[in-house]
């Protein structure tokens, strides 16, 4: 094993390896900052590309473009308040606050490195780890998934916010948006007023760009005063390594809590972020201050979220199953260079395996100075007058909803969405809880169904004696729940006593 | 300094509207003339099915190399929902000019109609430029399984009806019904647990949640090499595996536990524009780099003409509709 590494090392140590993993890097970055266009897309419409390639060339420029895709994400959730992907939701809250102070070159500072350190970090452990990673994640079957879920859920309504009925409330609303369409398992028609357009369910990215983006732009437009900001100051200071020591526990824990989400298969980067943020506010002596653009805000979610990336590849690498689509389009570019994924794959060629999980890891440090450096350029996007930013940001908000389906009924949706998020605004409604309710309503709700199938008619014998882990889970959701709400209500009521 | 800010300023600008157009050119260009000079733009090939399944990695190979044949290129389009209504629909509405085709498989294109109500119907409102290929399904166990043989599953399976667990990709999906079609021609019962997908099925196999599974042989063969699983039975007359049984010695003959990939066009196509494209479809099936390409991915090329498959096409539609009618007792 470690001759294969030392010869993994050496393979991986190639000037072409490099110049393509830079050029993913930054398509991937470019890609991902589009609304609209997911790392997904990019990967499948780039895939052919790496047919011609060398395997340690092509491959790691497949994974360039995952890792630019993903940080890419954020800019514009950061910039402009609107998440791309599920995964930024959770950054836009102190991200986007922080560009309205004026400190968004700061934000995206805090989101490259974060980003590369959950990253890096998660890609060593299972570089190490990678064997009982895969004894590992064959513990988690649809029951644990679907208690992990519904625990996610409770942690999400306990730290709602100050006022938990609303917080339900939300949460309610986004469980029942997220069971309109058909029904995944028994296929029937739920809440579609038959309309066909409703039968594949409500899009996420409408939803996403109508309640997170359309309220600042409606904000921006009402809000006169703030329009006169003058073109210099709003880029703010780059990232002083004094506020990057104070986050870096934030960003360890969230690196750790995203390793571990990575490991059960199902769960992915948007409940990591969100679980990281929760973390990161629950420990902290101020949480009053997230969501108004606190630094460890954007750190927590987007280490968790990235640190994600190193354990789902673990099942791809060793039993050669792709869990979603991106690497089930990394199982196709290994396939393609007659490399089968698998348990043989260690034994018969470990060196490209290991050159591949190497150049992974190099990349980062590409990724580090490739974002540093483009950082400013993107920064410079807010410092367009607001009365030409805001016709781009509109065309974007429309364009980005329309062109993930191709779907004129996705402009209708972000209108709706749009509606709700400047209503809830005004009565002084989180949307957060309304969108995690819709995130995680479908997979629970599938893999519930799923554990039914399982215990075939006996639910309580089926968790006791076949599944213990799930019933444990279940059992210590409530103490979570509780111990979460109090711990959170102790910080925040001196807060509104004083109000 | 400040004019360096400014220039830094236009160069954002300049890349938000560069962006902006790149994005607009990819949502397609809105074309209303009609040339004698078919094709004169590029032709959309929507799949209703997610990114970086088997269409869209066949697609992928597909439209690289078409584009020679064809003198445009032709542009995959992923269109997924509501189990494959969705993307099957826009090719239905779509004007019938030959510029928007549809890359499906059977279980879409003939079983869906009975099990649910289709704003479109597959047999009159579609037309078969292609078969790719297709797959045979096989019956597949964990090594350590008690079932050696596919007559043991099916006996057990006889006597504990619903006991035996097995794992498939989705309702009506390419998994679920070639196990449907056992049931029916066996008269046995299974527990059938769906997962998101042929990969989280298989894992399921794996870490003993499921007893059974299935799964094509292009992504069995990492498994079967490591040892970990062990194939009862593969779909067809022939034998894939030299010791496995075929499903036409069970006694399961037909056209059962095959996907077949197809590519269909809008019914009312123009006849030359038709014959344009079958032509184009059956030189890329003798293409080297086509063969190549698509023998590294594991998946195996077997054309069909179009009018050859639309009459298996009306085979299935009975076929299937017997199925359904049996399984839900409708």
């Amino acid at each position: 094993m470690i001759d294969q590494f030392f010869a993994g090392l050496e393979l991986a140590l190639r000037m072409d390896t490099f110049v393509m993993v830079a050029i993913g890097l930054f398509a991937g970055m470019l890609i991902g900052a589009l609304p609209g266009f997911t790392t997904l897309m990019a990967m499948a419409i780039l895939l052919p590309v790496s047919f011609f390639l060398d395997p340690i060339v092509g491959i790691p420029f497949l994974l360039g473009i995952y890792k630019g895709g993903i940080f890419g994400g954020s800019i514009p959730a950061i910039l402009v308040s609107m998440p791309g992907t599920g995964a930024a939701i959770a950054t836009t809250y102190d991200g986007y606050q922080l560009t309205k102070k004026g400190q968004s070159r700061k934000a995206l500072d805090m989101a490259l490195f974060s980003s590369i350190f959950g990253d890096t970090a998660s890609d060593i452990f299972t570089l190490i780890m990678i064997f009982p990673i895969a004894l590992l994640v064959m513990q988690f079957g649809p029951p644990e998934l679907a208690a992990i879920l519904f625990l996610s859920l409770v942690i999400v309504a306990a730290t709602a916010g100050r006022n938990p009925l609303k917080g339900l409330l939300m949460m309610a609303i986004g469980l029942w948006f997220s069971l309109i369409g058909t029904d995944p398992i028994g296929g029937v028609e739920r809440f579609t007023f038959g309309l066909f357009e409703l039968k594949s369910g409500i899009p996420l990215l409408p939803m996403l760009i109508g309640v997170f983006a359309i309220p600042e732009i409606v904000n921006v437009i009402g809000d006169r005063s703030q329009q006169i900001k003058s073109a210099g100051k709003v880029l703010g200071e780059r990232l002083k390594l004094k506020e990057l020591k104070r986050c870096f526990k934030t960003i360890c824990r969230s690196t750790v809590l995203g390793t571990g989400i990575g490991v059960v298969p199902g769960l992915g980067q948007v409940v990591a972020a969100m679980m990281g943020y929760t973390a990161a506010k629950n420990a902290s002596s101020t949480p009053e201050n997230f969501g108004k653009g606190e630094l460890e805000g954007v750190a927590a979610a987007e280490a968790a979220n990235n640190a994600v990336n190193g354990p789902t590849m673990v099942p791809l690498l060793t039993l050669g199953i792709p869990g979603d689509n991106i690497t089930a389009i990394l199982l196709g570019a290994f396939i393609a260079q007659g490399l089968r994924p698998g348990p043989e794959l260690f034994e018969s060629q470990g060196n490209i395996v290991f050159a591949i999980l190497i150049v992974m890891i190099l990349a980062n440090v590409l990724f580090l100075v490739i974002g540093y450096l483009s950082i400013p350029f993107f920064a410079r996007i807010v410092s367009i007058k607001s009365s030409l930013l805001i016709p781009l940001v509109i065309m974007f908000a429309v364009a980005g909803s329309y062109v993930f389906r191709s779907d004129v009924f996705d402009i209708y949706m972000l209108a709706f969405f749009g509606l709700f998020g400047v209503m809830a605004r005004a009565a002084n409604f989180d949307v957060m809880p309304m969108v995690m309710g819709f995130i995680l309503g479908e997979p629970l709700e599938y893999a519930f169904g799923q554990t039914v199938a399982m215990a075939d008619g006996n639910f309580l014998q089926f968790a006791i004696s076949d599944r213990p882990g799930m019933l444990a889970i279940l059992l210590i959701t409530p103490i979570v729940g509780y111990l979460l709400w109090r711990s959170m209500n102790k910080k925040m009521k001196p807060i509104i006593d004083n109000n | 300094m400040i004019k360096m800010k400014r220039f830094t300023t236009a160069a954002a600008l300049a890349l938000c509207v560069g962006m902006a157009s790149v994005g607009m050119m990819s949502v397609g260009m809105v074309s209303t003339a009609q040339a004698a000079d078919y094709p004169e733009k590029p032709i959309s090939l929507v799949i209703p099915l997610g990114a970086g399944g088997s269409h869209d990695l066949n697609a992928r190979v597909m439209t690289s190399v078409i584009p020679q044949y064809l003198n445009q290129a032709m542009i995959v389009q992923l269109s997924p929902g509501a189990a494959g209504q969705k993307g099957t629909n826009e090719v239905a509405t779509a004007d019938a000019d030959g510029y928007t085709l549809l890359f499906t498989h059977n279980y879409i294109d003939q079983l869906q109609q009975h099990v649910e109500n289709l704003p479109y119907n597959p047999l009159e409102d579609f037309v078969t430029v292609a078969r790719i290929n297709f797959a045979p399904i096989a019956i597949v166990v964990a090594a350590d399984s008690p079932y050696k043989s596919a007559e043991e599953l099916f006996a057990a399976a006889k006597e504990n009806p619903g006991k035996i667990k097995m794992a498939h990709s989705g309702n009506w999906g390419a998994l679920f019904v070639p196990a449907a079609q056992l049931m029916q021609a066996n008269g046995f019962e299974l527990n059938l647990v769906p997962y998101k997908g042929g990969g989280p099925a298989m894992q399921a196999l794996l870490s003993g949640d499921v007893d059974i599974t299935m799964g094509f042989p292009s992504t069995l063969a990492g498994q079967l090499s490591a040892g970990k699983v062990r194939v009862l039975a593969t779909a067809g007359d022939e034998r894939i595996y030299d010791d496995v049984p075929s499903f036409s010695e069970l006694g399961v003959g037909g056209d059962v536990g095959f996907m077949h990939r197809v590519v269909l066009a809008p019914k009312d196509i123009p006849e030359d524009r038709l014959t344009l494209l079958r032509d184009a479809f059956g030189k890329l099936n003798d293409d080297k780099t086509y063969q190549r390409m698509m023998g590294r991915m594991g998946e195996n090329i077997d054309y069909m003409s179009g009018s050859d498959y639309d009459k298996l096409r009306a085979d299935q539609k009975e076929a299937y509709e017997s199925l359904v009618k049996e399984i839900t007792g409708g």
